[in-house]
């Protein structure tokens, strides 16, 4: 038996092992991954690699256009906006990556559940999902945001809400094709103990197809928060965040351009690199495409 | 095909009933009372008296039910209810607000249509490297690109450095033509570029699906003109199954127009939501996310109707059934 699930085990280690070495072995794959590797370490770093402190004042130069000094000009209070940007990521990415976990984690319970009780009540679980899959995104945001306001925790919260239904789905249906597999019925035919299976086999087998998904979440996460705090509705003052900068910056759109375009394509780097890291590790995943 | 058009038809409206009742408790579960806000207070330097009486006059000391029913009832007589905040009959503002929504939305769809398919379908046809990348490059930028980036750029571009283009407010169609068709494009344009991306994404791996088919090869092998093949041919097939996309393209467009309303400072019915969002109008709000999800469930209820037509597979065995 432990023999058994030990030889499981290893071919289990071994493919995850290949996956990576197969997303990193895609140029596009590997371009992502770095340059999501950039933007984590650039925000979380904000303190010692901002070339300026992101609430130093300097009256003499409001609304300064992009130069050497301050590559992204600065703001109506003469703030370095890379500084203020790279600090601002945090809320962003902090947001981000709570909703993601938290979207992950009811999300692939709810399909696990769902998948394991086939009968009637994997199929309302499902129902539940198709309903919640239809309407857009983010009108669902909004009318969360005005039932429950917009702190930071209500948005982690209903960020992760939102991203839970389409999870679901994909768990559901990433458990549903490993038990059909060989070493499932094997495991099940020694007799390997349920909570066994489910977290020794099936669970390390799906978590590559939840890590691509994971990703893409993030991006969505991201995405939608720098969408409500641009309307004002996500994030509120003093914090800052890529999207409220956005929105304070298209204020002054007119006479200074950079204050909202620079956030905006910080936004747009971020979500495709990790897009494109979802997308690649998906390809990879793929058997179809070895 | 009648029981099932009926069987579709009553699930749809079910579906209505739901989303009806759960926006409905979902708004209602806010802490706090919309009233409190109303009469400008914390919730404790407000007049006991004055906050009583103004719950008696709009409703809300009546129990969950009876508020419900009371709103559908008057739903289902086109009164969507008074606004807490202006006041106004909901109807009122919706109405007045519509057709810049409606305006935007069909010339975005217009234009995000001219974008989609002849690029889709130049990418199946022409299998070479550059365009290929070229196209999936744009697809990945335009997916990861929110509309508000994509609107100040333009508004950036147009309207700041090149000075060509209106970029705020709204004409009616009805009082000057041309100067409402200026006004809508740049806001068009960005809510395009929105739809287009997912747009392109599913036709090209739909056209993909169907160049491979058996009737594409013997069109082939008959000598037919490529350009035959891919109009007669190859296009209305790969059609088919992006119909089911339509729905979530209707989401996409309604969902967009929020955002692209407010950069462009459109009076439309997403600003009108946002509105409501700041000013807690949850009157306003119930009615716009109602007709939303109408305008989301009878869009579906129609494409399914439509993929019965278009699709004789589809009608044969509905038949048997």
């Amino acid at each position: 038996m432990s023999e058994v699930v030990a030889v499981e085990m290893a071919q289990v280690g071994g493919r995850r092992g290949e996956t990576f070495v197969r997303l990193l072995r895609r140029p596009t794959g590997a371009i992502a991954a770095l340059v999501v590797l950039l933007i984590v370490v650039g925000v979380l770093g904000a303190p010692v690699l901002a070339p300026h402190s992101p609430t130093e004042f300097d009256y003499e130069r409001l609304f300064a256009p992009p130069s050497w000094a301050h590559p992204f000009g600065t703001d109506e209070l003469g703030r370095d906006l890379l500084s203020r940007v790279l600090h601002g990521g945090r809320t962003s990415l902090w947001i981000a990556a709570l909703a993601t976990a938290i979207s992950m984690v009811s999300g692939a319970v709810w399909g696990f559940v769902a998948a394991f009780r086939s009968g009637w009540v994997g199929e309302v679980m499902m129902r539940v999902v198709d309903v919640t899959l239809g309407m857009p995104i983010i009108l669902i945001g909004l009318v969360l945001v005005a039932a429950f306001g917009s702190s930071i925790l209500s948005l982690v919260l209903i960020l992760g809400f939102l991203f839970a239904p389409a999870t679901a789905r994909l768990a559901r249906s990433a458990i549903l094709s490993e038990l059909e597999s060989d070493y499932y019925l094997a495991a099940t035919s020694v007799g390997a103990p349920p909570w066994r299976i489910i977290f020794g086999e099936l669970l390390p087998n799906t978590v590559p197809v939840l890590l691509a998904r994971a990703s893409i979440v993030a991006a969505a996460a991201i995405f939608v928060e720098a969408s409500l705090s641009f309307l004002g509705l996500g994030v509120q003052p003093p914090a800052a965040s890529w999207g409220t900068l956005l929105q304070t910056g298209y204020a002054s759109l007119y006479s200074s351009y950079w204050y909202s375009v620079f956030p905006g394509i910080v936004i747009v780097v971020t979500v495709l690199a990790l897009n494109t890291l979802g997308n690649s590790l998906q390809h990879a995943l793929d058997p179809s495409r070895r | 095909m009648a029981t099932y058009v009926l069987r579709r038809a009553v699930t749809s409206v079910g579906l209505l009933v739901l989303s009806s009742i759960l926006i409905f408790v979902v708004l209602r579960l806010i802490p706090g009372d919309p009233t409190v806000l109303k009469l400008g207070g914390s919730g404790t330097d407000v007049d006991p008296r004055a906050f009583e009486a103004l719950r008696h006059e709009l409703g809300l000391d009546r129990s969950l039910p009876y508020q419900y029913l009371h709103w559908i009832d008057g739903v289902l007589h086109w009164d969507f209810g008074l606004s807490y905040f202006s006041q106004y009959p909901v109807t009122t503002l919706i109405t007045d607000r519509a057709g810049a929504t409606i305006q935007l939305t069909l010339v975005a769809l217009l234009l995000g249509l001219l974008i989609a398919v002849p690029a889709a379908t130049l990418g199946s046809i022409w299998r070479n490297r550059v365009f290929d990348s070229l196209l999936s490059g744009g697809t990945a930028l335009g997916m990861a690109t929110p509309s508000f980036v994509t609107g100040i750029v333009l508004i950036v571009i147009f309207g700041v450095k090149l000075d060509l283009l209106p970029t705020q407010g709204y004409v009616p169609f009805g009082e000057d033509p041309v100067e409402s068709m200026k006004t809508v494009l740049l806001p068009a344009i960005t809510l395009a570029i929105a739809i287009a991306a997912p747009i392109v994404l599913i036709l090209r791996s739909s056209l993909t699906d169907v160049a491979s088919a058996p009737y594409i090869r013997t069109a082939q092998g008959k000598g037919l003109l490529r350009r035959r093949i891919v109009l007669r041919h190859l296009l209305p097939n790969a059609t088919i199954p992006t119909l089911t996309m339509v729905g979530v393209i209707v989401g996409d467009l309604l969902g967009g127009a929020v955002i692209v309303e407010y950069v462009f400072a459109r009076p439309g019915l997403g600003s009108l939501m946002v509105d409501a969002v700041y000013q807690r109008d949850y009157e306003v709000l119930q009615a716009l996310v109602l007709l939303a999800a109408a305008a989301f469930i009878v869009t579906s209820f129609v494409v399914d109707l439509l993929y019965g037509v278009l699709d004789p597979r589809l009608r044969i065995r509905g038949q048997e059934a």
